[in-house]
C-alpha cells in the first residue's frame, strides 16, 4: 500500500545512526558483504560473456577447454555470492530488528518515567501507535534501506564501472539517458502526493465514523439508527473510493513509465553496441559478441535499481517520519531524577499540607494556599460533586503531580525530598478507575507483593469479599484475565483491586470512590474490612455516598476544583454551608 | 470466501482486462531477446546497419506499446480493487448493523473496526497486486521456457529442469515462513497490549512502584518478538541466494549444452545461446518480484477470510412483522417465568422472573453488583432474547413485533452516557429524526438539561467525539433527554442517575412523572431513593427476584431490600 510521504524532523537520521552505532561491528561486515555480492553479481556476466566467446562456429571445439575453466570459476563465484547474500541479509535483519527492539525498549521505558502531567495530556492510541506501528514501519524501512538502497547504489556504480571498462561510448550514452527515468518518477511522485493526502483525509474521516458507530454499536441499535448510519457511511465510503482510485492509479504509473525509459536505454545500448561490433571506432579494441551481450546485461542491471530506488526512497522517508515520531516520545523530559534523594523509611502516618497551591493550567487556579494536617491513624474524607477535583488532591499526595508552591510533609519529611517510589509504597491506593493487568487473578492480587503465599492471597481476597466469586471463576485464582480485567464485571474488578491493597497493607491508605461500582450491601461488608484495615493507618477516603464519611476525623469539602470547607461532620452541618446542602440532597424525596 | 468473490462480479470486465493487458505487456518483453538474437545473427553477422537500426527502433516501439498496455492494466486493476473493497465495506457495515447484542459481544467492537479498516485495506492492495502481477510472473517464467524451446529444444530442456526446482524452493520457503509470520503478528499483539495496559494503568503501577518490573516484562516480550522476527528473517533470507544459485547454475548448464549444440548443429548460432541466456536471466528477475508478491497476497488472503467470517455469520435474531398491538390488555409489560443464560456462560444470569406493569406506571429495579439488573432490562427491547419463559408488550409476545416497532416504542438510556460527534440537535434527534425544536427543548427541560444546552450555546452547539466536551453528569442528562425526545411508550433508565447529585436525581424523576404520564418508566438503580417511589419494585439478587412489591411491602417483607435501604439511609450503614 502506497503511503504519503511525511516529513521527518531534522536530525532524525543522526539519531537513527546513533542506534545503529551500537552494532558497530556488524555494519562494516554488512557493507563488505554488500560490496562483494554486488561486485560478483556484476562480474558474473563478464564470465558468461567470456564463456560465450569461447563458443566457436559449427564443428570447432577448440574453445571448450577454456570454457570449462571459466565454468569452474563461475561455480565458485556463485557459491560465494550466495553465501555472502545470505550472511548479509541475516546481518541486516539482525541490525534492523535489534535497532527496533532498542528503540521500543527506550520508548516503553520513557512511558514509565514521564510525568503524569504530560502523559495525561496524550491520547493513549497515539502513544501506542508510536511504540508499535511507527516502530514497525521504521524497522521495515530500515531493512529495506539496508538491503536495497545500499546494494542498489553499489550496483549502479559497479555496473557503470564495468561498462566503462567494456566500452566508453556506450556507457556515456547510457548515463546521458537515465536521468530521464528519475525525472519521470519524481514528476509522478510530486503529482500523486496531494492525491494520497486527500485519500488519507478521507480515510481518517471514514475510520472516525466507523470507530464511533461500531464502538457504540449497541447504542446505535437501541435507537434503531442502523439504516441512517449506513447512509452516512456510504457517503464517506463513496468519497474514499474516488480518492483512493485516483491516488492508486496515478501512483502506479511510475513503474510502467520508468520501465519504458529503461527500454529506450536498452534499445540505445543495443544499437550503439551493435554498430560498435560491426565498425570498431578508431583505436578501440574490437567488441566481441560476448562483450556485447555483457553490455546489454549491464545496462539492464544499471537501470533496474533506478526503478526501485525511487520507490524505496519514498518508503524510507516514511520510515524516518515514523522514527521521528518515536524520538519525540523518547526525548520528552522525564520526571526529575530522584536517585540521590533519600528513602522514606518507617512512617507513622502524619501528613501535613502546608500552603499548597496547584493548578493544571496556570489560567485556572484550583487549590490555593491550602493547609491541613492529618495525624497518624486519622480518617480524612474528601467529598464533593462529581468532577469537583477530588482526585487532584490524591494526585498531589501521591506525587503524581507536584504542588506549584507550598509543601506536603509526611512524618515531617518534605515529599519532594524523598524518592517517589518510597513515598508511594507507603500508600495503599484503590481508585474508582479499576485497572487490572492481563494475567491471572492471583498475579493481580499479588501485584504489590509478588512473594505473597497462596494463603495470604486467599486471605486478602476473603477480606475484600472477592473470594466467593473468584472461586466460582473457571480456573479459580488461576483464571486468566484479558487486558484490563476483561471477563469481569466492574464491581468484581473493584473487589480484586481492593484485595490487591489488602495484601500489601501499607501505613497510609487512599480510597478513591473505591466502592462506587459495588452494591451497597457488599459495600458495607467491605467498609467493615476497610475499617479493620484503617485501624492505625492514616486514610484518605474520597466518597460519593456521604453516609460513609460521617464519622471521619475530618472532611474536606470540594466544589469546582476548590476546597470550600474543612471540618468534622458536626462542625460542617452546624456551619450550614455547601456540605449541608450536599448532605441533605441525598435524602431529598421527589 | 465465495461471499467476497460475488462482489467482484461487478468488475468482471476489469478483472479480465487488467491481467490480460498485463500479459500482453509481458509477452512483448519476451520478444526482446529474440530481437537481440536477430541483431547479432543477422545484423552484425552480415554487417547490415539499417537492419540493426530497424530492430532497435522496434525495441523502442515495443516499449511504447508495452507502456500503453501496462497503463491500461493499472487502470483496470485500480478501478476493480478499490471498487471491490468499497462494496465489501458497504456490505460489511450493513451486515454488522443487523447483529444482535450477543453477536456484538462475540465479535467485539475493536475486532469489527479492524475488519472494516485494516483488513479491508490489505484486501484492496492484495487484489490490486494480484490483478497486476500474479499472472504475470508464472506467465513470464513459462513463457521464457516456451520461447527457449522455440530457439532450441535440446538446450531448453535445462529450463524444464530448473523451473520445478525453483518452484520447490519458492513454495517451500513460503510454507515454512507463513506460520512464522503469524507468530510475529502474535508477538506484536503482546507488546501492543503491554503498552496500552501500562498507559491506562500508570497510576496503579507507580503507586505500587512496579515500573522496573513492567519494563523488564516488556523487554522480555520484546526480546521474544525480536527472536521470532530474526528467525523468520533468516529463513526468508534464503530465498534470494537459493534462487540465485539455481538460476546461475542453470545458466552455466545452458551455455554448456548450447556450446555443444552449436558445435554439433550448424543451424544453431551464438546469437541463439545469448537469447537463451537472456531468457534465463528474465526468470531470475521475475522470481524476485514473485516472492514479494506472494507475501502480500498471503497477508491479503488472511484478511479476506477474516472479513468473510463476519459476512458468513448470520444475525442470531429474527423479528416479527407486528407494528402495533391489537390486544386490549391492561398491561404494557409482562414477564412470565423469564430466564436468561448468556451464550458464553454456563449459568443462568436470570431465573424465573415474573411481574406485570400497567401503562404509565413506574417499575423500579434494584439489586447488588452482578445481580442481573441490566440483564433484565436488556430483555425488554430484545437486545438479548430470553432463554426461558415469555415476555409480552402491550399484550403481545415481543417476538411478534418488527425490529423498527420495538425501537420506536421503547427508548433506552444506557449506563454509559455516549454522545456522537455532531451537534446537540443531531444527537437529540436519534429516536425521532423529524422532531421540532420545541419538542427537543421540552425533552431537554424534562431531563434537567436546559442549563447545559444554553451554557453550550443552544441546540446547534458542537459535540466532540464521544461527547468529551461535556462532563459525565451533563452527558447523562443529555442522553436522558435524547430518550425522552423519542417519545417512547416505554422508557428504560439503566442506572442513569449515577453521575447526578441526589437533588438533580429527585427533580428529574419528578419531572418525568409529571410530564410524560402515559409512558411506562423502568428505573434501574443502586440507590433506594431512586426507586422507592415506583409503583412496583423488583429486588434482584443473584439473578432471582427476591422481592416484588411497593417500597413499603418490600421494606417489611424483603430482607435484601431492607438492607440496601438501610445501608443508604443511615440505619446500619456506619461501616
Amino acid at each position: 500500500m502506497a503511503k504519503t510521504t511525511k516529513k521527518a524532523a531534522p536530525g532524525t537520521m543522526k539519531k537513527v545512526l546513533a542506534y545503529i552505532g551500537r552494532y558497530k561491528l556488524l555494519l562494516p561486515i554488512s557493507i563488505l558483504l554488500a560490496l562483494f555480492t554486488v561486485a560478483s553479481s556484476l562480474y558474473f556476466p563478464v564470465l558468461i560473456g567470456d564463456a560465450i566467446d569461447c563458443i566457436a562456429p559449427w564443428g570447432d571445439d577448440s574453445g571448450f577447454a577454456r570454457m570449462h575453466e571459466i565454468f569452474l570459476e563461475a561455480l565458485i563465484l556463485i557459491a560465494l555470492t550466495a553465501l555472502a547474500q545470505w550472511l548479509m541479509s541475516t546481518i541486516n535483519n539482525r541490525i534492523a530488528y535489534h535497532v527496533v527492539r532498542d528503540i521500543r525498549n527506550d520508548a516503553f521505558g520513557k512511558i514509565e518515567e514521564l510525568p503524569l502531567s504530560s502523559l495525561d495530556k496524550k491520547a493513549r492510541g497515539d502513544t501506542v501507535n508510536r511504540v508499535i506501528n511507527d516502530a514497525e514501519r521504521f524497522g521495515e524501512g530500515l531493512l529495506l534501506g539496508f538491503t536495497q538502497v545500499f546494494t542498489g547504489v553499489l550496483t549502479i556504480v559497479g555496473a557503470l564501472a564495468f561498462m566503462l571498462m567494456t566500452n566508453v561510448v556506450i556507457t556515456v550514452a547510457v548515463v546521458l539517458i537515465t536521468p530521464l527515468s528519475i525525472f519521470v518518477a519524481k514528476f509522478i511522485g510530486s503529482r500523486t502526493f496531494n492525491m494520497f493526502k486527500e485519500r488519507s483525509e478521507c480515510e481518517a474521516e471514514t475510520t472516525a465514523h466507523i470507530d464511533e458507530v461500531l464502538g457504540n454499536q449497541k447504542l446505535v441499535k437501541a435507537f434503531g439508527m442502523g439504516e441512517r448510519e449506513c447512509e452516512s457511511f456510504d457517503k464517506l465510503n463513496g468519497r474514499l473510493e474516488v480518492s483512493a482510485r485516483r491516488a492508486i492509479f496515478f501512483s502506479s504509473l511510475t513503474n510502467p513509465t520508468t520501465r519504458f525509459v529503461n527500454s529506450v536505454v536498452y534499445a540505445a545500448v543495443a544499437l550503439i553496441g551493435a554498430l560498435a561490433v560491426m565498425t570498431p571506432v578508431g583505436g578501440m579494441s574490437v567488441i566481441t559478441i560476448g562483450m556485447y551481450s555483457r553490455i546489454l546485461a549491464y545496462s539492464g542491471q544499471y537501470t533496474k535499481p533506478f526503478n526501485e530506488i525511487s520507490g524505496i526512497i519514498a518508503e524510507f522517508q516514511n520510515a524516518l517520519a515514523s522514527a521521528s515520531r518515536i524520538f519525540e516520545l523518547i526525548e520528552e523530559p522525564a520526571e526529575e531524577s530522584d536517585a540521590d534523594s533519600k528513602e522514606l523509611t518507617e512512617v507513622r502516618g502524619s501528613v501535613e499540607i502546608k500552603d499548597v497551591s496547584f493548578a493544571y493550567a496556570p489560567e485556572r487556579p484550583l487549590i490555593e494556599d491550602f493547609s491541613f494536617t492529618a495525624k497518624p491513624g486519622q480518617r480524612i474524607a474528601i467529598v464533593g460533586p462529581t468532577g469537583c477535583g477530588k482526585t487532584t488532591l490524591i494526585n498531589l499526595l501521591m506525587r503524581f503531580y507536584d504542588a506549584k508552591s507550598g509543601a506536603i510533609l509526611v512524618d515531617g519529611e518534605n515529599i519532594t525530598d524523598v524518592k517517589r517510589g518510597s513515598l508511594r509504597s507507603k500508600y495503599g491506593m484503590v481508585l474508582q478507575d479499576t485497572w487490572l493487568k492481563a494475567g491471572t487473578v492471583k498475579e493481580n492480587i499479588a501485584f504489590g507483593r509478588e512473594d505473597a503465599s497462596d494463603e495470604e492471597i486467599v486471605a486478602a481476597a476473603k477480606s475484600a469479599h472477592a473470594h466467593s466469586f473468584i472461586k466460582r471463576l473457571k480456573d479459580g485464582y488461576e483464571t486468566k484475565l484479558g487486558e484490563d480485567g476483561e471477563g469481569l464485571s466492574q464491581g468484581q474488578k473493584q473487589l480484586i483491586c481492593i484485595a490487591r491493597v489488602m495484601l500489601t497493607l501499607p501505613p497510609m491508605l487512599i480510597l478513591d470512590e473505591a466502592t462506587s461500582s459495588i452494591d451497597t450491601r457488599t459495600e458495607i461488608r467491605i467498609q467493615k474490612a476497610f475499617a479493620t484495615m484503617m485501624e492505625g493507618r492514616t486514610t484518605f477516603v474520597v466518597a460519593h455516598r456521604l453516609s460513609t464519611v460521617v464519622d471521619s476525623d475530618a472532611i474536606i469539602v470540594m466544589n469546582d476544583g476548590h476546597i470550600t470547607e474543612v471540618g468534622t461532620h458536626e462542625e460542617l452541618l452546624a456551619r450550614g454551608g455547601f456540605y449541608t446542602t450536599l448532605y441533605n440532597s441525598q435524602f431529598a424525596k421527589s | 470466501m465465495k461471499r467476497l468473490l460475488k462482489y467482484l462480479k461487478y468488475y468482471k470486465k476489469e478483472t479480465v482486462l487488467g491481467p490480460l493487458f498485463k500479459l500482453l505487456e509481458a509477452s512483448l518483453e519476451l520478444i526482446v531477446p529474440l530481437i537481440i538474437a536477430a541483431v547479432i545473427d543477422r545484423g552484425i553477422a552480415t554487417g547490415d546497419t539499417s537492419y540493426v537500426v530497424k530492430m532497435c527502433l522496434l525495441l523502442v516501439l515495443l516499449g511504447a506499446v508495452g507502456l500503453f498496455f501496462s497503463v491500461t492494466a493499472q487502470y483496470f486493476a485500480a478501478k476493480a480493487s478499490v471498487g471491490f473493497v468499497t462494496r465489501v465495506r458497504h456490505a460489511l457495515f450493513g451486515h454488522m448493523q443487523k447483529f444482535s447484542y450477543s453477536d456484538i459481544d462475540e465479535l467485539g467492537s475493536s475486532g469489527m473496526i479492524t475488519k472494516l479498516t485494516a483488513d479491508s485495506d490489505k484486501v484492496q492492495s492484495g487484489l490490486n497486486l494480484t490483478l497486476r502481477l500474479l499472472l504475470r510472473s508464472p506467465f513470464v517464467v513459462f513463457g521464457a521456457m516456451i520461447m527457449a524451446f522455440t530457439v532450441d529444444a535440446t538446450s531448453a530442456l535445462t529450463f524444464a529442469a530448473v523451473i520445478p526446482v525453483l518452484a520447490v524452493v519458492v513454495f517451500g520457503i513460503m510454507l515454512i515462513t507463513m506460520p512464522l509470520y503469524k507468530k510475529v503478528q502474535g508477538g506484536v499483539d503482546k507488546i501492543l497490549r503491554k503498552t496500552r495496559e501500562n498507559i491506562s494503568g500508570v497510576r496503579v503501577i507507580r503507586a505500587f512502584g512496579k515500573e522496573e518490573d513492567e519494563i523488564s516484562e516488556f523487554k522480555d516480550e520484546n526480546e521474544k518478538l525480536t527472536k521470532i522476527q530474526k528467525r523468520t528473517g533468516h529463513v526468508s533470507a534464503l530465498m534470494n541466494p537459493l534462487t540465485y544459485v539455481i538460476i546461475n547454475v542453470g545458466i552455466i548448464a545452458l551455455i554448456n549444452v548450447g556450446a555443444l549444440r552449436v558445435y554439433e548443429d550448424p543451424s544453431m548460432t551464438k546469437g541463439d545461446v545469448v537469447a537463451l541466456y537472456n531468457y534465463m536471466a528474465q526468470i531470475l528477475v521475475e522470481l524476485i518480484k514473485l516472492a514479494n508478491l506472494i507475501i502480500s497476497i498471503t497477508k491479503a488472503l488472511a484478511s479476506a477470510s477474516r472479513i468473510a467470517d463476519v459476512l458468513d455469520k448470520e444475525p442470531s435474531q429474527s423479528f416479527g412483522t407486528l407494528e402495533n398491538s391489537t390486544s386490549a390488555s391492561d398491561y404494557y409489560l409482562e414477564f412470565e417465568n423469564v430466564s436468561l443464560r448468556y451464550r458464553s456462560s454456563g449459568e443462568d444470569s436470570l431465573t424465573g422472573i415474573s411481574f406485570k406493569v400497567r401503562r404509565g406506571e413506574t417499575l423500579g429495579i434494584i439489586g447488588g453488583t452482578g445481580s442481573g439488573k441490566t440483564s433484565l432490562i436488556n430483555l425488554i427491547p430484545r437486545f438479548y432474547d430470553a432463554t426461558g419463559g415469555s415476555i409480552k408488550l402491550f399484550g403481545e409476545d415481543i417476538k411478534n413485533y418488527s425490529e423498527a416497532a420495538l425501537r420506536r416504542k421503547i427508548a433506552c438510556v444506557p449506563q454509559k452516557a455516549v454522545l456522537f460527534r455532531g451537534t446537540i440537535r443531531e444527537n437529540m434527534c436519534w429516536g425521532n429524526p423529524d422532531a421540532e425544536d420545541d419538542e427537543l427543548l421540552f425533552a431537554i427541560d424534562t431531563a434537567q438539561a436546559a442549563e447545559v444546552v444554553s451554557d453550550k450555546g443552544g441546540l446547534d452547539a458542537r459535540v466532540e467525539q464521544g461527547g468529551r466536551n461535556f462532563s459525565g453528569g451533563q452527558r447523562q442528562r443529555l442522553t436522558i433527554a435524547r430518550a425522552i425526545a423519542a417519545k417512547p411508550e416505554i422508557l428504560i433508565l439503566d442506572d442513569s442517575f449515577s453521575a447526578l447529585d441526589y437533588a438533580t436525581d429527585a427533580a428529574l424523576r419528578r419531572k418525568i412523572r409529571e410530564r410524560i404520564k402515559d409512558t411506562t418508566v423502568v428505573i434501574v438503580s443502586q440507590r433506594a431513593s431512586s426507586v422507592m417511589d415506583a409503583d412496583l419494585i423488583v429486588a434482584l439478587d443473584d439473578g432471582e427476584a427476591v422481592g416484588i412489591g411497593t417500597h413499603e411491602e418490600l421494606l417489611s417483607g424483603c430482607e435484601i431490600y431492607r438492607e440496601i435501604y438501610e445501608s443508604q439511609f443511615g440505619g446500619a450503614g456506619n461501616g
